[in-house]
């Protein structure tokens, strides 16, 4: 043989391996080394060596901190809703009626919508003047004027509709994939329950729940990263307003480099974000593992 | 129930019984099926209403209050988009970008997964660990060198910068879904083509790529809606030439802002054809979407 296994990989895999080098390691490197230096987009040849002081400045904005607890409140609300409504909707059509499957290909659709069409969507119906959400909660007799919440412009809900767009986008992917975890358990497990006398609920508790568990780790896990780095819905929702009580880390730093031009403080705080976010995908990973590795 | 007479209250109750249990597990079943249609219109709901509101005349999009069913069925608005923002241009440019990244992503990604799935070296496992962890790294972290490098090399606003970006994204998300398929196609195959002559890049390109069509069409599909999708690097990168249908459609509600129906029409024009699309090709989405999270 002319070449070694390992060689013939390195060829297969250079042309992708040189694109990935260009495009998204040395980006990587820019944006670590641009961190340490104040670099104004509107001024580059004042760049400067700074040391960690775009970390400092960004950790101790009060901005930055804000925009890190949005994120935060985004990423456990519009997940945590998701996951709640997703299950729901995954256990009802593993029942198996007639028509089930139609309402799940029906589902299946909005997957391929685009995040910016869902904000513009929510944009339109939560519109305070002409949109339909208001209108249709003063028929219901819940607001007494149905110009009363102001969902866009009010700092109160602002955040809250952006995740009630997340939602509304993502619940149909969390549900695709518990749906394939709930049909991948063993119908010898539910028999076995069945002849220990278990009831529906310690069925679901003791059977479903942990069997599931792997899919729905890596389901939320897939939703978490997808949701801390969200941009399209909250920029067409709100752009971070009013004020900035929707502003999240992803909006934030667009500003700090379009509007402000800061490169150095807006790559501080992206190496920050992807710090924090490989944490927590690292601590998610290790629960995954280890559960799936004793079964084996 | 044990203190029954057995023999005889058995055959009197049984078919009473019987009949209590099949109507609770009717009523039970009606519950479900009446929950899962509700819970499935909520989430296709906005949808139809965005559809429904782009078929209005375009002064009854803002109208107060709002209305659900058109009082008439006009194209006006798909009209009227046109000559407010040279949207099809945008079209263009979007449809332009997105296939020549997924063509360009998906051989480069078919190419180093091939590498990667055949030759296991430890080389290899380094480049998948790699491909893997890049796919964490938020968006907007990565835009901000990406910016740059594209600036430094004089490609702002064009579609080549677009599909750059979106090729090298889409690259690590290839490998990961193509390794899967290559995996699963016994060696014996590619050892048969090396004895009828084939060279390994022959035996790739003649006989492993032909058989792992569904999972190129999957990797096609999942990259091509990435580029079509993608909202932030659109905006970041191209001002007017380059500009995709994403950062137009976005631009209705800042300069037109009391003239949502054109916006509407632009929005169903924009997913539309995408969702029916996936309609038809939904096996093939199913398998990218659970492939992640569902192994085995």
């Amino acid at each position: 043989m002319k070449y070694t296994n390992s060689k013939l990989s390195i060829l297969f895999f250079l042309p992708a391996g040189l694109f990935m080098g260009v495009f998204l390691l040395y980006p990587l490197f820019l944006l670590v080394k641009d961190s340490l230096f104040t670099y104004n987009l509107l001024d580059p040849a004042a760049k400067q060596f700074v040391g960690l002081t775009n970390y400092v400045s960004a950790l101790t904005s009060e901005r930055f901190l804000q925009s890190t607890w949005n994120t935060v409140i985004y990423i456990v609300g519009a997940v945590g809703t998701e996951f709640v409504l997703g299950l729901l909707l995954a256990l009802l059509l593993n029942t198996g009626f007639r028509g089930s499957q139609s309402i799940r290909t029906l589902l299946l659709a909005p997957l391929m919508l685009a995040p910016l069409v869902s904000g513009l969507i929510w944009k339109f119906m939560l519109n305070d003047q002409f949109g339909v959400i208001n209108w249709g909660l003063y028929k219901l007799g819940i607001l007494s004027d149905p110009h009363q919440v102001l969902w866009l412009s009010d700092s109160k809900y602002a955040l809250l509709s952006t995740i009630i767009a997340d939602v509304w986008l993502t619940t149909p992917f969390m549900m695709l994939v518990l749906l394939a975890g709930l049909q991948g358990i063993p119908k010898g497990l539910y028999e076995a329950s069945q002849i220990d006398g278990a009831n529906k609920w310690q069925t679901f508790r003791y059977v479903t729940l942990p069997s599931l568990a792997p899919v729905a780790i890596v389901a939320v896990l897939i939703r978490m990263i997808d949701a801390a780095r969200t941009f399209d819905i909250v920029w067409v929702l709100t752009k971070g307003g009013p004020g900035f009580s929707s502003e999240v880390l992803s909006t934030y730093m667009y500003k700090m480099l379009t509007r402000y031009g800061q490169v150095g403080e807006a790559s501080a705080m992206a190496v920050i974000f992807i710090v924090l976010l490989l944490a927590l995908s690292s601590f998610f990973i290790s629960k995954i593992w280890s559960p799936s590795h004793e079964k084996k | 129930m044990s203190n029954y007479p057995v023999a005889e209250t058995n055959r009197q109750m049984k078919p009473n019984q019987s009949f209590h249990l099949q109507l609770k597990k009717r009523t039970w079943k009606v519950f479900i099926i009446l929950l899962t249609c509700f819970l499935a219109l909520l989430f296709l709901g906005p949808y139809i209403y965005l559809l429904l509101t782009s078929l209005k005349p375009s002064s009854e999009a803002v109208s107060s209050p709002p209305t659900l069913w058109p009082s008439k069925f006009t194209f006006e608005s798909y009209i009227g988009m046109f000559e407010y923002l040279p949207i099809g241009k945008y079209f263009v440019n979007s449809l332009v970008a997105a296939v020549a990244s997924t063509a360009l992503s998906v051989f480069l990604g078919a190419l180093g997964a091939y590498g990667l799935s055949r030759f296991s070296s430890k080389i290899g496992n380094v480049f998948l660990l790699f491909t893997l962890s890049i796919r964490m790294v938020p968006m907007i972290s990565i835009a901000i060198p990406m910016y740059m490098i594209i600036q430094n090399i004089g490609l702002i606003d064009t579609k080549l910068a677009l599909i750059l970006v979106y090729t090298s994204i889409n690259v690590p998300f290839a490998i990961w879904l193509m390794i899967g398929f290559f995996d699963s196609i016994p060696k014996e195959f590619d050892e048969a083509a090396r004895v009828d002559g084939c060279s390994r890049f022959g035996a790739f390109m003649k006989v492993i790529l032909p058989i792992s069509l569904p999972g190129l069409a999957t990797t096609s599909i999942f990259t091509f809606m990435l580029a079509w999708n993608d909202f932030l690097f659109a905006l970041l990168m191209t001002s007017t030439e380059a500009k995709t249908a994403t950062v137009g459609i976005s631009e209705f509600l800042t300069a037109y802002n009391l003239d949502l129906g054109p916006m509407t029409a632009a929005a169903v024009s924009f997913s539309l054809p995408v969702m029916i699309f996936s309609f038809f090709v939904q096996r093939y989405i199913v398998s990218g979407m659970t492939l992640g999270a569902v192994k085995e």
